[in-house]
This record gives structure tokens, C-alpha cells and sequence, in this order.
């Protein structure tokens, strides 16, 4: 992407959207909001930025839409038909190939939104409760898919088998991440329980690394660092909590005990910056190394529940 | 049109309809407390009352004579009709409650006839439409690839390491280290400019509290029309220093919004909209940012220039001499060096100090630095057996010129003599009185100080002192506000001279102050 576009103004591009009912695209660094986006009828429950810097997918109650981030377009580009449902999470395949949906009617999809209706490929992946998570394997090859009874499944996209994994009875799963190396991975339950593998080993599955008592209340969302040093876990108790992937110990606690639940989190492409989005409408971004609040992105209407961010190097 | 009869009904609407038409929101204010409508009913209710006690208290035959038969109290009261009743003939329901509804809407009074609801949604249909035209729609299909090209699509990519990368927004962040727009953060929610489904409302605001170049043009905010006033000033607070960060702006508390005109003058005879009202309530577009110390200043009676505390810290004055230099703009000379910049700020300090205090400081600076040039202005001269004529009234650094402004040369007894006083030789200037909307002012001077200049005639001025020096006066009348402009001008002209004439006049009052305290309370005060 250029980025020069009237709308983005940098390749710098934070993204969040809430329950008011719209998305917002902000400059990062002075927290001005450059331009709101309409999300009629439903919330935002999940928002990813494709890997060109285009596009931003919004996911919803039965919508997933699209939108140019280069233009100044309020209204989606691309609109998915279909869905019933909630769907939780959105996400792409990092050449922009396809893309990855997870959602309440029972079901993980991958949707093929560039080519023509006659070539498009769809995918569908079947489980048997509503789907909270959907993660894809930085080999592009997996998808981890985290249900609410607790079941993270490991749908294998070429040969559709799938393996299952249940960290704890009686808990949903809310969130999984894998760190960028494809070397661990993380997923959080209701009970505010991180539950951490590593991948990828000799061995052939999954092997138990770590168990995390990590929140008091529900755990929303989990992710790792750029340089997989660290992995943020979100919550229901007013904070985000840093981890070091090292020895699993806490490496900072972000609280801030007006900004209520926390939604989601993203890491700056060298992981020393944090955004976080809370039930406050407020979305901040912290120096992890400080442990400093550095800026706030005040304009939402309701409670920010799902937000994205692409960093540029440099 | 039976619903007009009913005086409650009307009285609730017209009521309704002040409040409603009324953007200055005074009409509430005035009329808080005085619901005619309510207090009719309430007095209904107690006439009622007294007039059943009484009829009960009569014996049977008088309910005979009216035929009515056996009835029941309740009857009775229902068939009572008081002078204060809404309506005669009808039952007390729900619906019919003449104060549960209103007829005056709100929103119906945009100036537009509301368009047909059809109409509407026939409108919101094709918007629809054409949005959706522009969407691309993508439905969900069952694939019919073949396995190859799944393979393709789905193939393995080699995980590697990610580089350590050097953040752009962190880059950004370090060039961006202050953001002064930050104090007003909490007001950027309140932007209307990207809603769904929210009504909103524009504004225009002059900034009236900065100084006079940032004044140009209005800034254009748009805000959810649910935002207080008080989110209104926040958010104009928040846009403009994001868009002017060199500008400092104080805290949102110290600032009002006063309804402007359509070229940023502020209306100062109204008082700041309720900042706790929200903005939907009031009809207008174009409001003026003020500073609330300011406000309270200007909504003060003129203060005259204090009378001691200033002689010395302008002796560079006293010796400046007007021979030779130019009528047209004699305020050249004194501007520039450093000793006069010196005297102005300590003559501002000594307005500050010595007066009204709460005065901006803006305020007393635009004020002596203009004051020395010329201006002129039209006011009537106050004559004492002839009826005032109409004058030019030119004021400079130098001089004081009244020039009468005659339409009829014939009229021989109307007109008026040409006055050109030396600065020097003017002693006082005061405003006298306001009466309704003209307020007459005094200016007095000595012919005496007045060597260079001849003075051509001397009568209809009355002689006030007989001392070392005569002092004779003219009475103008103007507005009030040129009225304060025009004295204010005066004074800090004679303040920044300090002659010799305008100390021998304050001497000389002060002595009859010790003589004739009276007389100087009813003349000077």
C-alpha cells in the first residue's frame, strides 16, 4: 500500500471498532481520529488488516464487510452474505489469498473473496459449539479453531483432519495465538486461564508447556510479540497483562481501573508498543518497556471491542 | 376547531410554543414557575371543591329544581363547572388530559414542511440502493475446485524468524512529543461529523477570545446533538488546537458561548447559553467563544481611568511638542520606542491595577495602542437653547476637532461653530448619564492651554471654574457604546500626556471636592 491515501495519511494504520456501531481509523501517533466508518447493524467483535494494508475485514453479527483504508469511503467495499450469526474472529492468509472466518453458527470458513464466483474457493469446518477463536498457523497451512465448550481443534486446510485439544473442562475458549515463529501457542479460557503449547518440536503434536492463572475474571483475548518475547493477555478485571515468554513470569500488568474490560491488544511491529481497547470507548497505547500510558484514542460512542494495527518498519 | 376552546390547552401551547421558538432560551427562564395552564387546574379543582361543600350544605329541594334527581356526590362535582375549567362538557380522562399533550413538536419547527413519510421512505430506499450498488457482495458457495488447486491454495509455507524491525510509530511517537489538543481529549467523542443514526448539529465559532488575526473565519464544528454546551466548548477546544497547536487555549471552564452574528460580532447583551443545556436546544449556528472573565467585564457599567497613580511614568510625553507633525496620522511618532513600548505597559499596569482589574489584558493593550490614532466619529452636541446638532467628532493623539455636519447652510440659527482644541489644553472627559439607548458624555477643556489654536467662539459653553485657569465643556451625546469608546479614547490619550492643563483641573477638583463635596457628587462622580 502506498499510504498516501486521503485516508490513512501513513502506512501507520490503527483500526477499532465497538459497539457503537462503527469503525474508526486513527493516526497512531498523535491519536487524532482520521475517519469513522459505518458498521450498520451489527457490533464489531473482530477487525484484521489485510496483509497488503488496503483493506480492513470487520466482523459482526452477520456480516462480514470490507473497507478501503487508502480511500475515504464511510461504506464497506465488499460485503459477505450468508451468515446467520455472530462471527467472532477474521482473519487472512498472509499473501492475501484467502481468508478466514470463526463464528457462532458452529463453523470455520475460509472465504476467497478476490477471484471469480466460478474459481472461488470456499471451505467449511464443521464443530459442535459456537466457534469464539479462530487462529491461523503462520506456516498457513492450520487453523486452530477454539469453541465454547473448550475444544481447540487443529483443522489441517489440505487434508481437512483435524486434531482436538482440551486444556480444562467446563471453559470456553476465548482466544489462541501462535507467536510469529509458529514455536508456541497460547489460549485463554473464561476463567482468566492461559494455557500455553509449544509447536512444532519433535514431536508431532502439541506438547503442554504452561499453565497461566493469568486473570481473576474472564480472559478475552491473547497475543504474541513480534519477536515472541512476550505474549499480552486481555480481561474482564480492568487490565492487560504482559508475560514474558522466557519463564512465563509477569513482566508488566497495563491497568487502568476506569477503562473496565479490556477487548483486545496490539503489539507495534518492535514490540515495545501496546494498544489496548476497552469497555470505556477509550483505546490507549502503552510503552511496554516503561509501563507508561502514552496515548488515548477518545471518539467512540460505546464500548471498543475489537481493534487492529499495522506498524511499517523502517 | 373545538379543540380551541379549551384556555388551558391554549395557554400550554402558547406557552410551549415561546419556549419552544425562543432559541435564547430566556422565555424559560422568565416563565419558570409560571404554568398558567397548571394554576388553572389547581384552581379549578379548589373551585369545585368549595362549590360541592356548598351545595351539600344545602337541603334537597334546591337539587329537585334542577332536576337531577338522586345523584351521587361524585355527580355533583362532575357537573360543576368553574369558571377555570379546560373543558365544560367533556369527562376527565386519560387522553383527553389537556396538558398530557402538546400540539408545538420540537423537530417541527426546522423551517421546512415536513416531508411525507412515504416520501422519506422512498428517499432512504434509493439511498439504500445506491450505496448498495457499490458494494460488492460476495455469497457463500460451495467450492468446485479440484484437488489440485486446493493443494495450491492451501500449500505450506516455510516458517522463518522475524527480523527485528524498527517501528515506524515509534519513530512517530518520538517526533510528536507534544500534543496539546490531549487536554481536551474527552471531548473528541462528542464529533458528529461520522454518526449512524445519531442527529447532530453544526456550528459556526468565532474564536472572539484570540486575538483579532485568528479571528478571520469561523471554525466549522459538528457535534452529536446530544452534546452539552459545555461539550460543545470542549470540542471546539479539542478541533482547533488540533488544527492550530501553536495556540494555546485555557481550560475549558474559563470559556462561554454567546450568540454571534453571521460576522463573528458577539451579541454581549445576552448572557452565556447554560452550559449544562444541551446544544439540540438552541437554534443557532453562529456562536462566539468567550473568555467568562471578559464577559463579566463587558457586562459591567464603563469604569472610568483612575485619576492618581498615573502622573510620572509619562513625563516622556509631557515634553513632546505637536508643531510640525501630520494631522493625518500623528500616532507614528510614538510608536516604536522603546521608552514610549515602556510607558504603555506601565500604563497598562496601572489601568490594570488601578480600575477594573478583571479587564483583559488584550482588552487595555488593543486600547492604548489605538488610542492615539485619529478617528472620528458622529455624535449631536448638546446645545443649551438650540436643539443638538449633528457633529464629527475627531479625536487624535494631538487634537480634539468638532466639526458640525450641516445640512442646511440657510438655516443661519442651526448651525453650528467649528471647535478645534489642542489635546493639551482638554482637561477631563467623563461620561454623564445613560439615558434609555443615547448616552451623554463630557469633555472640558481650557481656552487658556489653548494658545496655538484660536478659538472662534465661545458661547453656549458654560464656565465652570474661576481660578488660575477657565475650564469650559461640551456635552455630547451618542449610543452607549460609541459613548464608552469615544471616553475611554479620550482618557487614554490624556493619561498618556498628562499636561499641565489636565493636572491644574484635577487639582482644582479636588479642592471644591473639599468645599463642595455636593455639588462634585451630583456632577463628577
Amino acid at each position: 500500500m502506498s499510504g498516501d491515501g486521503s485516508g490513512s495519511g501513513s502506512t501507520v494504520a490503527l483500526v477499532t471498532g465497538g459497539y457503537d456501531h462503527t469503525i474508526k481509523l486513527w493516526q497512531a501517533h498523535s491519536g487524532v481520529c482520521l475517519r469513522t466508518m459505518q458498521h450498520p447493524d451489527s457490533q464489531v467483535n473482530g477487525l484484521e488488516i489485510s496483509p497488503t494494508g488496503q483493506m480492513v475485514a470487520a466482523c459482526g453479527y452477520q456480516h462480514i464487510r470490507m473497507y478501503d483504508l487508502a480511500s475515504a469511503n464511510p461504506d464497506p467495499v465488499v460485503n459477505f452474505e450468508g451468515i446467520t450469526k455472530n462471527v467472532s474472529r477474521v482473519g487472512f492468509q498472509k499473501n492475501d489469498q484467502w481468508m478466514y472466518t470463526g463464528g457462532e453458527d458452529w463453523t470455520a470458513r475460509i472465504w476467497d473473496p478476490r477471484a471469480a464466483p466460478q474459481f472461488r474457493c470456499t471451505k467449511i469446518f464443521q464443530v459442535q459449539a459456537p466457534v469464539n477463536a479462530v487462529m491461523l498457523h503462520p506456516d498457513q497451512s492450520q487453523i486452530m479453531v477454539g469453541d465454547q465448550s473448550g475444544i481447540i481443534h487443529m483443522w489441517d486446510l489440505s487434508t481437512d483432519q483435524n486434531e482436538q485439544l482440551i486444556p480444562e473442562a467446563e471453559a470456553s475458549i476465548q482466544d489462541i495465538a501462535i507467536d510469529p515463529e509458529g514455536k508456541m501457542m497460547a489460549a485463554v479460557n473464561n476463567k482468566g486461564n492461559c494455557y500455553v503449547w509449544s509447536l512444532g518440536g519433535s514431536a508431532p503434536h502439541p506438547v503442554p508447556l504452561k499453565h497461566i492463572v493469568a486473570h481473576s475474571k474472564y480472559a478475552l483475548r491473547c497475543k504474541f510479540s513480534l519477536d515472541s518475547t512476550m505474549l499480552v493477555t486481555t480481561s474482564g478485571d480492568c487490565s492487560a497483562k504482559v508475560w514474558r515468554t522466557s519463564d512465563w513470569t509477569l513482566l508488566r500488568e497495563l491497568r487502568n481501573d476506569t477503562q473496565r474490560w479490556v477487548w483486545d491488544a496490539a503489539f507495534s511491529i518492535d514490540s515495545r508498543y501496546l494498544f489496548t481497547g476497552s469497555s470505556d470507548s477509550y483505546a490507549r497505547l502503552w510503552d511496554v518497556e516503561k509501563g507508561t500510558l502514552e496515548r488515548e484514542y477518545c471518539g467512540h460512542q460505546k464500548a471498543i471491542t475489537a481493534l487492529a494495527f499495522r506498524d511499517q518498519a523502517v | 376547531m373545538a379543540t380551541y376552546d379549551n384556555k388551558i390547552w391554549l395557554l400550554k401551547n402558547i406557552r410551549d410554543a415561546f419556549i419552544a421558538t425562543d432559541d435564547t432560551g430566556l422565555c424559560e427562564i422568565v416563565m419558570a414557575g409560571e404554568d398558567f395552564s397548571k394554576v388553572f387546574q389547581n384552581k379549578a379543582i379548589e373551585e369545585k371543591k368549595r362549590i360541592r361543600e356548598g351545595r351539600l350544605m344545602q337541603p334537597g329541594p334546591s337539587k329537585h329544581k334542577d332536576g337531577m334527581g338522586d345523584i351521587s356526590e361524585e355527580e355533583i362535582g362532575k357537573e360543576i363547572v368553574t369558571q377555570f375549567d379546560p373543558y365544560p362538557d367533556m369527562d376527565d380522562s386519560e387522553d383527553d388530559d389537556p396538558l398530557c399533550g402538546s400540539y408545538v413538536r420540537y423537530e417541527d419547527l426546522g423551517g421546512y414542511r415536513p416531508r411525507s413519510n412515504t416520501a422519506q421512505w422512498l428517499d432512504k430506499k434509493e439511498q439504500a440502493l445506491k450505496k448498495a450498488a457499490k458494494i460488492k457482495v460476495i455469497k457463500w458457495e460451495d467450492s468446485s475446485l479440484t484437488a489440485d488447486q486446493l493443494n495450491e491454495m492451501f500449500s505450506k509455507f516455510e516458517v522463518k524468524k522475524p527480523e527485528k524491525q524498527k517501528s515506524l510509530l515509534a519513530e512517530q511517537l518520538q517526533n510528536c512529543p507534544n500534543l496539546p489538543y490531549r487536554q481536551y481529549l474527552e471531548y473528541a467523542k462528542f464529533d458528529g461529523t461520522a454518526q449512524l443514526g445519531l442527529p447532530t448539529k453544526s456550528f459556526k465559532i468565532f474564536m472572539t477570545m484570540l486575538p483579532e488575526k485568528h479571528q478571520a473565519y469561523p471554525l466549522v464544528v459538528c457535534v452529536i446533538a446530544s452534546a452539552k454546551i459545555k461539550d460543545l466548548i470542549g470540542f471546539t477546544c479539542y478541533k482547533y488546537s488540533i488544527e492550530h497547536p501553536d495556540i494555546s487555549l485555557e481550560s475549558v471552564h474559563d470559556y462561554g458561548l454567546c450568540i454571534a452574528e453571521d460576522d463573528g460580532e458577539v451579541d454581549w447583551a445576552f448572557p452565556c447559553l447554560d452550559a449544562n443545556e444541551p446544544c439540540s436546544k438552541f437554534g443557532f449556528t453562529c456562536l462566539g467563544l468567550v473568555e467568562l472573565k471578559s464577559k463579566s467585564a463587558m457586562a459591567q457599567p464603563p469604569s472610568s481611568i483612575p485619576e492618581d497613580g498615573m502622573s510620572g511614568a509619562f513625563h516622556v510625553f509631557s515634553k513632546v511638542t505637536d508643531s510640525g507633525q501630520s494631522h493625518q496620522n500623528p500616532s507614528r511618532h510614538n510608536t516604536g520606542g522603546s521608552s514610549t513600548s515602556e510607558a504603555v505597559l506601565s500604563a497598562l499596569k496601572a489601568l490594570n491595577e488601578g480600575g477594573d482589574a478583571d479587564t483583559g489584558k488584550m482588552q487595555s493593550h488593543i486600547l492604548a495602542t489605538e488610542a492615539p490614532q485619529y478617528k472620528a466619529y458622529k455624535v449631536y452636541l448638546q446645545r443649551k437653547v438650540r436643539s443638538n446638532t449633528c457633529v464629527q467628532l475627531g479625536i487624535s493623539l494631538y487634537r480634539i476637532e468638532i466639526e458640525p455636519l450641516v445640512t442646511n447652510k440657510h438655516a443661519f440659527w442651526s448651525r453650528s461653530k467649528y471647535f478645534l482644541h489642542s489635546i493639551d489644553s482638554v482637561a477631563w472627559c467623563q461620561i454623564l448619564e445613560t439615558r434609555g439607548t443615547r448616552t451623554t458624555f463630557r469633555i472640558v477643556y481650557s481656552p487658556n492651554h489653548n494658545a496655538v489654536y484660536h478659538e472662534r467662539n465661545n458661547a453656549g459653553n458654560s464656565t465652570m471654574f474661576h481660578q488660575n485657569a477657565i475650564f469650559k465643556l461640551h456635552d455630547f451625546e451618542c449610543d452607549h457604546d460609541m459613548a464608552k469608546e469615544i471616553v475611554e479614547k479620550v482618557n487614554t490619550i490624556l493619561d498618556l500626556r498628562n499636561s499641565p492643563c489636565r493636572r491644574e483641573y484635577k487639582t482644582a477638583k479636588e479642592k471644591k471636592l473639599q468645599t463642595r463635596r455636593s455639588f462634585h457628587t451630583k456632577h463628577l462622580s
